[in-house]
């Protein structure tokens, strides 16, 4: 299937086909920009100006979430503020939910080509939207957009985006994981304008507010968003009042230009290449037992990056994203891996990023597909995989190699989608927050940070149990960090938690789930790492727990109740769990970074102390030794690595032979355990423990490896058969060096896939 | 016989002392802070006040009334990570709590680096090990009723368990304690008849309120710094009884207020921070004799800046802190840090090649280059020696000699390659800060719903006052404090002494309207015998006792709480439409116009009393003349000051600021040096001596 770039025949106009901005923008001529700055700024004006853009851009995101109040805006901090240039260059984007820096420019660039002319952008306009193929992640997630203008001048952009509760469609919360199409969810309005002349459009409003279910508290947090925009517009004009517009506008300019060259000098250090990664996410609608591959690569060329999809599947079910989706994930990990240090000023990178995915597939969707699940979902699928293409890319430069950061917990998110009449008679519905506790994958220095959160959302807030147990009639048995979660590595990934309830005040509670990544994990590993625990509902009918709780022993694990164990579906519709029932929700941890016997003896120590690991898993995924009162015995264990190392070479043979040593200095690592001698076309692929050569440049190294398949299971103490939801055979490959034993990578497939060919490097 | 005030208040450096005798008349002593034994601070700075009052140590410890001492050794023990080995008992299941912390990396979002760049990030390491807490079988569910009995035989393995460890103290949090505290309780008990002498603290005693992250932190930090605190507080005590001190020592708290020694060695969390917030009391006190209501707090000293809001006589609290990144619940003075001192470096961006300044500071050592202490960076106070503003020969009245040569160094590598001369890239490093702390500013008073127009500004703290003309204008605000009678930079001692006795009993019982008056009244009413009966174990006569009650609420299903204010201890049925309308006036103050949803239910979450006993105040006396003839001795010999209104360096008249009388006014551009502290009056503006010797700035307001 062709990519975007490759399709000569279609407009991508966001009605059908996704809104892709063309370099020049169709701006009626009509409406004048301003553009007048010049290159010389005083270094003092300047850090004045930058400092105070910055912060009227968190004042913004202080004052929606002020207003609205809401859970969503206040734990999830599911929103983000941003300003952007006359022609929709970010400025600044708020260190809130990543994701939606990539549906934000986009939206503005379309309201600047489709109503710049008819209703036209006037001073005093603002425009709401959510038509995921304009930009948007999903229906829920609403912008409020306004122009900020100098005189007769459009000056630049003010633009916020907020979850709302419910927006319609067939599922109470917009979440709609039966969806057959996007008629069946929530409201689609691309940008329509809602403020003409400062004042609310009343009819626009109820429009907008006529198809949820709570349509109050979208008002509110509608409110929510005028105010912000309020705040950080006046904030502007008083900025161009006291410096004037050239001025103001000649920072705007710098912070890109700055960011731009920061980036660009990044990509200076690095080799040009492809990298690539490969997960699967699983069940698209109720009943499907397929696998539906996903596939990301980053081409770098001189000073361009090119992301895209190839080979990723076709849209299908309830479960896709739409090219902004998919633009915006890939942006959280360009925001967090090469903006940090000009704090997610993207703009200046963009200027050198190509997104050119292929259209028709399940992260870039054509209209009408179904795409209210997307965030958790084709998303974060398309998110996560990014860190990783992206750090293999970063790996080469020694300081570089400090930003890299593996996958992070709930790479997919084990949706539990609950209603019922609460312990107060009154009606609710809502999702369980308690997996935005996440985790964070392992670095290319360290361990990984245990339920450090979601990393596309840098501060997001987990509740507390006694937040849940007032607002939800539930009951919480335990909810606890689980050993062996993170992925094994040299360095661990973050351990992901287990909340566990049952109905508490009240008679029973309706249920749906909504996950993947519980038969293949998709917290990968990296450089040899391994993966994290995969998603995980466990569910007990009618079990013992009032007995228990009568007898006073409470549990510490679900294993620990008697009663029937009833397996549950990944998009399981309607069931009822009673008061006795037992329901525990496991998600996914961060990924490892590097292979688990170069593990430092002392970190398994300290592991093993503070129970991040359990003893069988220091012994047989970890290589340790332990003695009776399981303590590490360090001699034993460096043997024992050794002797494991060996074993590989006797038993695999897949006609590798140990190969011949490089001599000389490596021309640049390529990976924690791949080094890359000589240049040009006679450059080779090098083991960097012990320089065996692993093949020509041109080729894939792991075809010089030995190879080892093994179950999924295999992979991490806590993944199961895969069996149980998938059709779909899958093996945990591993890709060993061919003379001395140490394992240069790995990764998990579908077993009808082919090795992934994950870094080809023009030296 | 005389009687006096004292405030004792320890910092890393000094340990300053306040007397203020019964006429009103204030002596200040400082000794060096002794860290590795702080009471011997406090004897020796009361050792120097009694020198200058020409008494004996003895003499004067025994004709002082009231001794306020504010102590940061608990702050100490956490950040050089010295605490106790601590136990954790919580419900079964729930051992995680503080591990798993709020999501977030254990961040609150002003990190922003730490924020935007995840792998220079950590959680922070364990106060309590996980194989330190035990889980207990028990259970209350939110409507406070108990659902599984503690299990007695768990929770006495646990104990011995925790005991064979060697813990040295234990925390008590079980689930929703706040609403049945009963199990709490017991285990505290079991605990008591196991191991007498063991520090104990329990979850519903501290913090009883909502969310057990916060209430578990809060205990298990109460219980890290709980033996030090508790050894170091008996020690002051029975030292100054020693002395020939008579009446109960009073420990400064974070509340705004002092407690009892006994209430300090149990809850010893509630003296951190205690010295900062001492600032803003004085404030508060010092305002009120002045004749403000709204008074914005700045302190800015090498490293930091903090600053606190009073409004309408009141200091702004928050309830939740913060300390090693572990959020935890307790009701406090709050106070806003940016890390914007004197010691703050200039840096400039690599890839933008742009001037920046901070966060990072030179701190103390090597501190700014002309401290000539080996520091070569450029730091404001370097800025602040060249642009004229500080005078080398008498900084810090006279204490420390600035090396002008090195601080010109400095700059140099800021402005050479920024292509600016010396001046300019002094000036402009000065403008960095000083935006970065009206920013601060700002962002404090706008999320509290306040406009800064609406208040004077105090600056004190030794680098304050250099800086408050340009911060202040840029915020609109027409008038500010710099507190004299030298007690500028022993602010917080003097907080000490002006301090009320403080004792904040919170009550979390969710109720949704329609509420019932009656449940809310026994609530109240619980909290008011709670509160009464521990001031009077305080030995404080019933006249002297201020009961304030407050209720703290939100709209049904949101999280935004705002704090209500309701007139006493019962409300009536009239009342209830009252309630609500405080409520939407407060909440639409607090969070804009039309933030409040109209007819939504409301919940009331927090239940509070503010038990407050006076104490003897500092008197402080009104000069009885004022004179605008202006000493011959406050003129000093003019300098060159560069002045960005100008634009260039201009000859300036400089104050002794120690003999400048009530009455005395000054027009900028002018210096006002005292031995704490230097003014810098900026053109337009004009400094004029109060009644009590303070200096009151005004400034011609920013557009």
């Amino acid at each position: 299937m062709p990519r975007i770039s490759q399709i000569t025949d279609t407009t991508f106009d966001g009605i059908n086909n996704p809104y892709v901005p063309k370099k020049d923008l169709d701006i009626s001529p009509s409406l004048k920009l301003h553009r007048e700055w010049d290159e010389t700024l005083d270094p003092v004006t300047y850090e004045v100006i930058r400092h105070n853009l910055w912060n009227i851009n968190e004042e913004h995101g202080a004052t929606i979430q002020r207003i609205s109040g809401s859970p969503v805006a206040m734990f999830a901090l599911d929103l983000n503020p941003s300003i952007l240039t006359e022609d929709a260059e970010f400025v600044y984007f708020g260190p809130y939910m990543q994701y939606m820096s990539g549906v934000t420019d986009t939206q503005v660039k379309w309201i600047l080509e489709y109503r710049s002319d008819n209703p036209g952008i006037k001073p005093g306009d603002m425009f709401l939207a959510n038509d995921p193929w304009v930009g948007a992640a999903h229906q829920m997630d609403v912008m409020l957009i306004c122009p900020v203008f100098h005189g007769d001048k459009l000056f630049c952009w003010i633009t916020n985006c907020l979850h709302q509760y419910d927006i319609g469609g067939i599922t109470p919360g917009s979440f709609c994981p039966a969806a057959e199409s996007a008629f069946d969810e929530g409201i689609l309005i691309p940008p329509v304008k809602i403020v003409e002349n400062d004042v609310v459009r009343k009819d626009i409003e109820a429009l907008y507010l006529r198809s949820s279910r709570k349509p109050e508290m979208v008002a509110l947090d509608f409110r929510a968003q005028l105010a912000g925009n309020m705040t950080a517009k006046t904030r502007i004009k008083a900025l161009i009042d006291r410096y004037g517009a050239k001025t103001v506008k000649s920072v705007m300019k710098k912070v890109i230009d700055n960011s731009e060259a920061a980036f660009l000098s990044k990509l200076k250090k690095i080799p040009d290449g492809v990298w690539r990664d490969r997960t699967y996410v699983e069940a698209c609608r109720p009943g499907d037992r397929r696998t539906h591959r996903v596939q990301i690569a980053l081409t770098k060329k001189g000073d361009k990056l090119i992301f895209d999809n190839e080979g990723t599947a076709p849209q299908d079910g309830a479960m896709n994203a739409t090219y902004s989706g998919w633009r915006g994930s890939v942006m959280v990990a360009i925001n967090e891996l090469l903006s940090w240090d000009q704090y997610f000023a993207v703009g200046g990178a963009l200027r050198h990023i190509e997104f050119d995915p292929v259209p028709g597939t399940l992260n870039c969707a054509d209209f009408p597909a179904s795409v209210s699940t997307a965030p958790t979902q084709s998303m974060e699928i398309s998110l996560y995989p990014a860190y990783n293409i992206i750090s293999k890319m970063l790996y080469s430069d020694e300081e570089l190699r400090q930003d890299i950061m593996g996958i992070g917990g709930t790479s997919q998110w084990p949706t539990t989608i609950f209603r019922g009449i609460d312990q107060w008679g009154e009606r609710y519905g809502y999702i369980l927050i308690d997996p935005i506790g996440g985790s964070i994958g392992a670095f290319a220095q360290g361990d990984g940070i245990n339920t450090g959160g979601q990393a596309r959302t840098p501060i997001g807030q987990l509740p507390n149990v006694e937040h849940n147990e007032q607002l939800f009639p539930l009951l919480f048995l335990y909810r606890k960090e689980l050993p062996d979660s993170g992925g094994a590595g040299k360095f661990r990934g973050g351990l992901s938690a287990e909340s566990c309830f049952i109905p508490h005040n009240t008679d029973f509670i309706t249920q749906d789930t909504l996950s993947s990544g519980n038969a293949i994990p998709t917290s990968t590993g990296m450089m040899g790492g391994y993966p994290s625990t995969t998603n995980a509902y466990t569910f007990i009918r009618e079990s013992d727990i009032f007995q228990r709780m009568k007898e006073s022993r409470l549990i510490e694990d679900s294993s620990e109740v008697a009663g029937n164990p009833q397996h549950l579906e990944l998009r399981q519709e309607n069931f009822v769990q009673n008061s006795a029932d037992v329901y525990a929700v496991r998600w996914s941890g961060g990924g490892g970074f590097g292979d688990p016997l170069q593990r430092d003896i002392e970190r398994i120590v300290h592991d093993l102390e503070h129970l991040n690991i359990t003893p069988k898993a220091a012994r047989e995924i970890f290589g340790a030794v332990l003695d009776e009162n399981e303590q590490v015995d360090v001699a034993a264990t460096e043997e024992n690595r050794n002797k494991i190392r060996k074993e590989r070479l006797e038993r695999l043979k897949n006609g590798q032979v140990p190969r011949d040593s490089h001599a000389g200095e490596t021309a640049f690592p390529a990976g924690d355990n791949l080094a890359v001698y000589g240049s040009g076309d006679t450059a080779r692929w090098g083991c960097a423990h012990c320089t065996a050569d692993l093949g020509p440049i041109g080729e894939n190294f792991k075809d010089a490896c030995l190879r080892d398949d093994r179950p999924v299971s295999d992979s991490n103490p806590l993944v199961g058969d895969p069996a149980v939801f998938i059709d779909d055979a899958v093996n945990f490959r591993l890709f060993y060096c061919p003379s001395c034993g140490n394992q240069i990578d790995n990764e998990i497939a579908v077993t009808s896939d082919a090795v992934l060919r994950d870094i080809e490097l023009t030296v | 016989m005389a009687s006096y005030l004292c405030g004792i208040d320890i910092g890393g450096t000094f340990t300053d002392c306040v007397i203020v005798d019964g006429a009103g008349a204030v002596t200040t002593a400082k000794a060096p802070s002794t860290p590795h034994d702080f009471a011997r601070g406090v004897q020796d700075a009361l050792k120097a006040a009694s020198g200058k009052l020409d008494l004996e140590l003895d003499e004067l410890c025994s004709e002082i009334t009231m001794l306020s001492h504010g102590t940061t050794v608990g702050t100490n023990a956490i950040i050089q990570k010295r605490g106790a080995k601590v136990g954790l008992i919580t419900t079964r299941g729930h051992n995680d709590v503080i591990h798993i912390m709020r999501g977030s990396r254990g961040l609150t979002g002003n990190e922003i680096r730490l924020v935007v760049h995840i792998p220079e990030s950590q959680k922070p390491d364990p106060i309590i090990p996980k194989r330190l807490i035990e889980g207990v079988s028990e259970r209350v569910d939110c409507f406070g009723k108990v659902i599984v009995k503690l299990n007695e035989e768990e929770a006495e393995a646990a104990i011995r368990r925790l005991l064979e460890k060697d813990v040295e103290a234990i925390a008590v949090c079980f689930l929703w304690s706040f609403l049945a505290p009963q199990h709490e309780a017991r285990v505290k008990e079991m605990i008591a008849d196991i191991a007498p002498n063991m520090f104990v603290t329990t979850s519903h005693e501290l913090v009883p309120k909502w969310g057990e992250y916060e209430r578990t932190a809060a205990v298990a930090l109460n219980a890290y710094i709980g033996p030090l605190t508790t050894g170091y507080i008996a020690g002051v005590a029975s030292d100054v009884e020693g002395l020939g001190y008579h009446q109960p020592l009073q420990i400064t708290q974070c509340a705004g207020g002092t407690i009892s020694v006994n209430r300090a060695m149990s809850a010893p969390l509630l003296t951190l921070d205690s010295g900062p917030v001492a600032g803003v009391t004085g404030s508060q006190y010092a305002g009120g004799l002045m004749g403000y209501d709204n008074i914005i707090t700045t302190d800015m000293g090498g490293t930091s800046f903090d600053v606190g809001i009073i409004h309408d006589g009141k200091p702004a609290f928050s309830y939740t802190s913060l300390v090693h990144q572990y959020a935890y619940y307790l009701s406090k003075v709050d106070i806003q840090t940016i890390g914007a001192g004197g010691g703050s470096k200039a840096w400039i961006d690599e890839t933008s090649g742009m001037l920046r300044v901070g966060p990072e500071s030179a701190g103390a050592a090597p501190g700014p280059a002309c401290y000539g202490r080996g520091g070569d960076i450029a730091t404001v106070t370097d800025a602040d020696l060249l642009l004229g503003y500080l005078d080398a020969e008498n900084f810090a009245g006279g204490s420390l000699t600035l090396d002008r040569a090195a601080a010109e160094a400095a700059i140099r590598k800021i402005a050479d390659p920024l292509g600016l001369s010396q001046l300019e890239a002094a000036a402009g490093i000065v403008k960095i800060a000083e935006f970065q702390m009206a920013d601060l500013i700002r962002k404090v008073t706008i999320q509290k719903g306040f406009d800064p127009r609406d208040f004077v500004l105090f600056a004190f703290g030794g680098a304050g006052p250099v800086h408050a003309g340009v911060f202040a204008k840029e915020l609109g605000v027409s008038k500010v404090i710099v507190p004299q009678r030298e007690t500028a930079s022993v602010w917080c001692a003097f907080g000490a002494a002006a301090a009320d006795v403080l004792h904040v009993h919170e009550r979390v019982n969710m109720m949704r309207s329609p509420f019932d008056v009656v449940e809310l009244n026994n609530v109240l009413g619980e909290l008011e015998n709670r509160a009464k009966a521990e001031l009077t174990a305080d030995e404080i006569l019933p006249e002297r006792q201020h009961l304030r009650f407050a209720l703290d609420m939100r709209h049904k299903g949101q999280i935004n709480e705002v704090e209500v204010e309701i007139s006493g201890s019962s409300l009536a049925e009239v009342d209830l439409p009252k309630l609500r309308d405080a409520f939407v006036g407060q909440y639409e103050r607090q969070y804009g116009q039309g933030a409040s949803l109209p007819g939504a239910r409301l919940e009331i979450v927090t239940f509070r009393c503010r038990a407050a006993a006076d104490t003897a105040k500092p008197r402080l006396t009104r000069a009885d003349k004022m004179t605008a003839t202006i000493d011959g001795a406050a003129l000093r010999p003019a300098r060159l000051v560069f002045w960005t209104e100008y634009s260039e360096t201009i000859d300036t008249q400089v104050f002794n600021g120690e003999k400048l009388a009530p009455g005395n006014g000054v027009s900028g551009p002018a210096i006002v040096e005292t031995a704490d502290t230097t003014v810098v009056l900026h053109p337009e503006q004009t400094l004029a001596v109060d009644a009590f010797g303070n200096f009151e700035l005004t400034l011609a307001a920013s557009k």
